[in-house]
């Protein structure tokens, strides 16, 4: 019984872990993600959190009132924007309107990013979305 | 003397069948539109009218006079409770049981908007300010729903607030990441996230359930929402809120480009807030 068993989790497992609900594996993603992540790691992950986990307590506001940066994860919300809205945001930069300073809660990177720098970061991000998300931000993006 | 309890009681129950008989026909056939009936919701047509939605009738209240508009034929139990107007000028029915309706003032027909909405259990209702086709409807524990063709197809697209939504409403107030923000009346209070559906906040500290909002589409910060009959106004797209005098509990509340805030009371009247911030009776 128990070589049943174990049989038949040595054939399921497998197919488990290779389902592709989930983000996606770095090993196996395209050239583009993995310069994307490198992009990611020097400009955005000081703020985002290296594996696009976003800072603590994100969706209220810090001691300076300004809105802390999200995560970029499948726990956040980056996956609900269409392509040209996140090349705008990374771009041009943003500031959340009821932020208690003037500056831009998200800095504007158009100067130091080249364009084709900033699509390899958000094929980068989207590799790290389930594949509901991605399917949702793909239709925003049509 | 028994005879005489007999007869009298006998004498009692012809009386009462009689009076039923004569006043329950009476009550069956009595207008609904009763000008004491709490205003349950407003807004305005493409022509400038107000629309108003008392009891289970629907009015057009407009140079001093009102019309009824005939509702949607339903299913017993269906309760219209949700009004309001797109950006191209439609009239959009929402309600528990009956789910969302579209008017078309020139040919006076209700269009159902329910082909592909889950169920006919809506809440709440919002119109994109801007977007002629983009409507939103919130169905309680299924969530909040998207359509972008007009009610054609609707997509799942958050479950909205922690708290269930009492009153909808979309702004185009500036400073969205994407195009606008979206307001949701909640038991707890004002709910605010931008039309991404990135998240949902408190909209400023004001507490208890608010069961209308509206806004000043000329003025977008200037926001309103109603609890527990009192008005309250924010000049700050909802981070800061005050009380607003009025002169009896509110129910509902619209935005009318020639009168500005209306607001619909308890006792079924309508008064519009003057520049000075006086009410004046509009009169049906």
């Amino acid at each position: 019984m128990i070589k049943w068993i174990s049989a038949l989790a040595l054939l399921i497992v497998p197919v488990l872990a290779g389902a592709s609900d989930g983000p996606v594996s770095a090993d196996n993603a395209p050239p583009e993600v993995h310069q994307g992540r490198q992009v990611y790691e020097q400009y955005c992950a000081a703020c985002h959190g290296w594996q696009g986990e976003g800072a603590d307590d994100w969706k209220k506001p810090n001691e300076k009132g300004e809105m802390p940066a999200p995560p970029h994860d499948d726990t956040g919300h980056t996956w609900r924007h269409s392509d040209a809205m996140l090349f705008k945001m990374i771009a041009e930069g943003w500031r959340h309107p009821f932020n208690k300073s003037d500056r831009l809660t998200m800095p504007a990177f158009g100067e130091s990013l080249t364009n084709q720098e900033i699509g390899a970061v958000i094929e980068y991000l989207k590799s790290l979305w389930t594949d509901e998300q991605r399917e949702y931000q793909a239709k925003e993006s049509q | 003397m028994r005879a005489i309890v007999h007869s009298l009681t006998r004498a009692a129950w012809h009386f009462c069948a009689l009076t039923m008989a004569i006043v329950l026909p009476a009550l069956v056939h009595a207008q609904p539109a009763d000008d004491a009936q709490p205003v349950k919701a407003l807004t305005t047509s493409s022509s400038g009218a107000l629309l108003m939605l008392r009891d289970s009738s629907l009015f057009a209240v407009e140079g001093g006079s009102s019309t009824e508009i005939t509702l949607p034929a339903t299913d017993q139990g269906a309760k219209p409770t949700s009004l309001t107007r797109g950006a191209d000028g439609s009239v959009y029915l929402a309600g528990p049981g009956l789910g969302m309706w579209r008017y078309d003032s020139a040919s006076e027909i209700w269009q159902s908007l329910n082909d592909t909405l889950p169920n006919l259990g809506v809440t709440a209702l919002a119109a994109h300010a801007t977007q002629p086709g983009t409507l939103y409807a919130y169905l309680g524990k299924d969530g909040m729903f998207r359509s972008r063709d007009g009610g054609t197809e609707w997509v799942k697209v958050d479950s909205g607030p922690r708290e269930p939504v009492q009153a909808f409403l979309h702004s185009d107030m500036p400073g969205s990441m994407e195009s606008g923000w979206l307001y949701a009346g909640t038991t707890r209070g004002v709910a605010r996230s931008m039309d991404c559906f990135c998240f949902w906040g408190d909209a400023g500290d004001l507490r208890g359930t608010v069961s209308a909002i509206s806004y000043d589409p000329a003025a977008p910060e200037n926001v309103y929402a109603v609890i527990e009959g009192q008005l309250h106004h924010s000049a700050d797209g909802g981070e800061t809120w005050t009380s607003l005098e009025i002169p009896q509990p509110v129910t509902a509340l619209a935005f009318s480009p020639a009168q500005g805030l209306v607001v619909g009371t308890v006792n079924g009247n309508l008064f519009a807030r003057g520049a000075a911030g006086e009410w004046t009776p509009v009169h049906d």
